[in-house]
């Protein structure tokens, strides 16, 4: 229930056993049904989420209710409404499931105690934060500066699975084109090779 | 529209459990039932969508599956069966909310199994250490769910627990199912509840009050 999580941070900083069962008090085990919702935008987000099977993807709405989707997580990623979540007010993002998922929850108070009280936990949640703002760093100078060819392989070179797994109108949201769009991009590609 | 809260309800074929369901299922709920008999429980979810087709309630057949999905755990079930109940959830209602409605009456309904420096909610909480289990529901009557307000008044339904979190979203879920939510303090108050609907039960013997019958506090 827990080994993609213990995995994963295990990786980061590696725990004991006493360590890693004192952490298992805190998490919530949560299944959670294609389609349905982690979080829906106005609500608080009330827990950090990493997916220990399944996956998920968060969005904004615009205007006329057309999904813009920010994230995607898979197995061993962790998603939420981080200002959200840090600061308890209400979320801009909605987040909801690709397909059925087993998922683990940390909820703030949780997370505010073992930042308190585990040191490794303090460490972990520093990587895992580091990690994700160097990721959207790169995302962020990719979206500005690359061609849309270098930008989707950019993509695919880094997460292979995603784009195996999710269907290609997602793709294309997630990059901020058309689905139009990105299918003449992949068509360029093919030709080209 | 707000994320919608994941409920399972394990014993959903008992008069308390089915009508708890039904009411809650009204609610921006999804409400899993699980029960013993599978053609009941598939009656009480066929009933419940009958009245109200948008009602996201399902059957399930695994108390534990259930239990997975849900955010808060309701055991519906008589004392005597939460032993047998709780070895099957105990890991996937890690830090979940479980309310606890039972009542530990004896056979002839005279008085509680338990000893009185104890309580059901209590025993249950040593048997999920890592939960957060909630005393509610224990002194509102199965047919007050239909008719939440007797006399003119709305029934009173008290609520005991340890994590102020809990309480705040029990006390929601008590007033989606229709009554007054009164929080009456931590968990150890359950055995004050509970001797409370042991005298509610009593008495509605006593004088015929027909099982429709409720607290109601009465103050300025």
């Amino acid at each position: 229930m827990y080994e993609v999580f213990f995995q994963k941070f295990n990786e980061k900083v590696q725990l004991t056993a006493e360590e890693q069962d004192f952490v298992k008090q805190y998490l919530t085990p949560k299944k959670l049904r294609k389609k349905q919702y982690l979080l829906q935008e106005g609500d608080i987000c009330k827990h950090l989420c990493l997916v220990e099977k399944g996956a998920l993807k968060a969005y904004v709405l615009n205007e006329t209710g057309e999904e813009h989707i920010t994230a995607f997580a898979l197995e061993g990623w962790t998603i939420g409404d981080l200002s959200s979540f840090i600061k308890q007010e209400p979320a801009t993002l909605n987040i909801d499931a690709l397909e059925d998922c087993e998922l683990v929850l940390l909820s703030k108070p949780a997370h505010d105690e073992l930042l308190q009280k585990i040191p490794k936990y303090e460490t972990y949640f520093r990587i895992l934060m580091t990690d994700a703002y160097m990721a959207l760093q790169k995302r962020t100078a990719y979206m500005i500066s690359l061609p849309l060819e270098e930008r989707y392989k950019a993509l695919t070179d880094m997460y292979p699975t995603l784009v195996q797994r999710v269907p290609q109108h997602m793709i294309a949201s997630y990059m901020g084109l058309s689905p139009e769009t990105l299918s003449r991009v992949r068509s360029r590609i093919t030709n080209r090779k | 529209m707000s994320t919608k809260q994941t409920i399972a309800v394990i014993g959903a074929t008992g008069n308390m459990g089915s009508n708890i369901a039904k009411n809650l299922s009204r609610g921006n709920n999804r409400v899993l039932l699980f029960a013993n008999d599978k053609d009941k429980v598939n009656a009480v979810v066929s009933e419940i969508k009958s009245n109200n087709a948008s009602a996201d309630v399902e059957a399930y057949e695994c108390p534990r599956t259930a239990s997975w999905e849900a955010d808060v755990i309701i055991l519906a079930v008589p004392y005597q069966a939460e032993k047998e109940i709780t070895a099957k959830i105990k890991d996937v209602a890690n830090t979940k909310i479980v309310i606890s409605i039972a009542n530990p009456l004896n056979e002839t309904y005279s008085g509680l199994v338990t000893s009185p420096e104890t309580s059901a909610a209590e025993e249950l909480q040593k048997l999920l250490p890592n939960s957060k289990v909630v005393k509610a529901f224990n002194t509102t009557f199965a047919a007050d769910f239909s008719i939440p307000v007797i006399d003119g008044k709305q029934v009173d339904a008290f609520i005991a627990g340890n994590d102020a979190n809990a309480l705040e979203t029990v006390s929601a879920l008590v007033t989606t199912v229709g009554f007054n939510p009164i929080v009456a303090g931590d968990l150890s108050v359950s055995r004050t509840l509970e001797n409370m609907a042991l005298l509610l039960i009593s008495l509605t013997m006593k004088y015929n009050y027909n099982w429709l019958a409720g607290f109601k506090i009465l103050h300025k």
